[in-house]
């Protein structure tokens, strides 16, 4: 049930941080202190201490583009858990304030959060608790064979709470074409 | 009026949005409010080319989009013009329509910026503004407001908790503007709300806050920008470059300290004349020069360090000294071309010489002799200590440099 086993079934689906488009990245509602690149950069996202938060209100709206055309597999989310509080039925409720209800929607641009539910997603995806440890979930391949940009609308979490709490998330999937357009060369006039 | 900013890092959609109230005794209060908008929009517009300014009412049968977002200042101030000024403002509805219409702005990385004119009273309660607040934040909608009119307790609690809800990072500023004789435009142009504009805005307020600051005198250099605009752009610009000519002189001068730590040796006697004539703007590698700006001070610095000099050192310099003095004076340059030729030949003076600077009585009496130096001086002071810790330094060392000398010569 660990991360490294299901993605292992999962052959040929590579971790598409490679390819995305970091001066696009955009997140909103995040706090300042709290923001995207923890949740979702190499070595921030393993790191339990740097997270992600949301600030106004306990929804998030991510924006991934990729500078080239992929299909996207499977989408892992990672929560942390909050041990905070000591009375134990509180504590079942505010354990987990990961994100529960998530929909994706493929390359659809600046999204707000006051036009998110005119379109319908793409997908949706209700997380667990499972899949809050790290456990990734299949999204409907069929929709997302040529995806220029990601937008994750994380609609509420686990708890209820007013913060949504994101600890990584990563995307697997692969590439369409292999072309890297920044390492091709001019071809010189023989 | 709503004003309503969007913006990319520096560039920012804004729109204007204003109300003005009956209510406002001092009618002469109103008027501005159209002069403060202009303000703002020419601030804006300037400060970052990808700018665009809106601007709506509030106020009256409704809510109206006056302008659209446009970096075209014309269209603004066009609209301002036949603007009426009456009724009570609809906060809530302004605030929603400005969110909308920057929602539709052109370039969607432009950053949003609404800047709030409230001169009637607030009649939404407290918590419908801080749910306002916070979605302006979760939509990262940044929100300036300004409170003028006639003073009002609970206006004033209102628009702080507005603020308060939709302030992240401190991108949101209130400012409080108190009905009274000066003008609207004039008390805003110290506030964040303009000030925050970064360097574009500032030369626009800076050459408001002359005008500002009253009458002709108040003006930089005393020309009216108005008046006369190339001849307050030309003593600027002189200015400004006279400034940094100075800086790269003194960055030269460091850097150059920094190459030539123990290069420090005494030179010719010709220094002593060179003094008065020696642009200030050349200063020379002695490290504490890079400090002062003050013209006597540096003279001095300057008379001091080349007879301090290494006579390599000295040449090296005095090579870049005549490109630069090049063009202003033609003593200068002949006197730099004689030291240069002295200090080739005439090397048994040096020895001499060391001995005589580093005679702290004979200095002094020196310096007390120079027009306008001050030996309390600290500056004076610290060099004077530094030339007696190098004057030994500088006869170990000398041997070596000569050599290099006469080969450069």
């Amino acid at each position: 049930m660990s991360a490294e086993s299901a993605s292992a079934i999962h052959r040929n689906q590579v971790d598409l941080l490679d390819f995305v488009d970091w001066s696009s990245v955009e997140c909103l509602n995040q706090k300042n202190s709290h923001s995207l690149p923890n949740a979702l950069k190499q070595g921030y996202r393993e790191d339990e201490g740097l997270i992600l938060e949301s600030d106004a209100d306990e929804q998030l709206l991510i924006y991934i583009p990729f500078n080239q055309v992929v299909k996207l597999h499977s989408i892992a989310i990672e929560g942390p858990e909050d041990e905070g509080n000591v009375d134990p039925i509180l504590n079942a409720i505010f354990k987990f304030p990961g994100p529960k209800t998530v929909k994706l929607f493929a390359n659809r641009e600046h999204m707000g959060f006051s036009n998110v539910n005119d379109f319908p997603p793409s997908d949706t995806v209700i997380l667990s608790t499972e899949n809050l440890k790290g456990k990734p979930v299949i999204v409907k391949y069929v929709k997302f064979q040529n995806v220029r940009s990601l937008t994750v609308f994380i609609e509420d979490n686990q708890s209820g709470s007013d913060i949504t709490k994101v600890q990584k998330i990563v995307l697997y999937g692969t590439t369409v074409e292999t072309t890297d357009m920044k390492s091709l060369k001019k071809i010189e006039d023989h | 009026m709503w004003k309503v900013e969007s913006a990319e890092k520096y560039d920012e959609v804004d729109e204007s949005a204003s109300s003005s109230s009956p209510i406002c005794r001092n009618r002469a209060a109103t008027i501005p409010t159209a002069d403060a908008v202009n303000l703002i929009c020419g601030a804006k517009t300037q400060s970052n080319p990808e700018n665009t300014v809106g601007v709506l009412t509030m106020a009256g049968k409704g809510v109206r989009v006056l302008v659209t977002p446009t970096s075209d200042l014309g269209k603004i101030l066009a609209c301002m013009h036949g603007l009426e000024i009456g009724g009570e403002m609809n906060l809530a509805a302004g605030i929603q329509v400005a969110q909308l219409a920057l929602k539709h702005r052109q370039n969607k990385k432009q950053q949003q910026r609404i800047i709030v004119f409230a001169g009637s009273p607030v009649k939404y309660d407290k918590k419908v503004l801080e749910l306002i607040g916070r979605k302006l934040k979760k939509n990262s909608v940044a929100l300036d407001i300004v409170n003028f009119g006639e003073e009002d307790e609970e206006k004033r609690e209102k628009l702080e908790a507005l603020l308060a809800a939709v302030n992240n990072n401190d991108s949101s500023h209130i400012v409080h503007v108190p009905p009274g004789p000066s003008a609207l435009s004039d008390v805003l142009i110290s506030t964040p709300i303009f000030t925050g504009d970064g360097e574009g805005g500032s030369g626009f307020a800076a050459a408001a806050a002359a005008a500002a600051a009253g009458g002709v005198s108040g003006f930089e250099f005393g020309v009216d920008p108005n008046l006369d605009p190339e001849l307050a752009l030309a003593l600027r610009v002189s200015m400004e470059e006279e400034r940094a000519r100075q800086e790269a002189a003194a960055k030269k001068a460091a850097e150059e300290a920094a190459k030539q730590e123990k290069g420090e040796q005494q030179s010719t006697s010709q220094d002593a004349t060179m003094t008065e004539n020696v642009d200030p703007g050349t200063s020379e590698s002695d490290k504490k020069t890079h400090d002062l700006m003050d013209d006597e001070n540096a003279l001095l610095q300057q008379a001091l360090a080349m007879s301090m000099d290494d006579s390599s050192s000295t040449v090296a310099v005095r090579d870049t000294d005549m490109s630069d003095a090049s063009a202003d004076d033609h003593d200068l340059q002949l006197a730099l071309q004689l030291s240069v030729q002295e200090g080739a030949v005439d090397q048994s003076n040096q020895t001499d010489m060391n001995k005589l600077l580093a005679d702290q009585s004979f200095v002094s009496s020196i310096l007390t002799s120079l027009p306008g130096v001050d030996p309390n001086d600290p500056h004076v002071k610290d060099l004077l200590a530094s030339m007696q810790s190098q004057s030994e330094l500088v006869l170990q060392v000398s041997p070596k440099w000569r050599d290099s000398e006469t080969k450069m010569s």
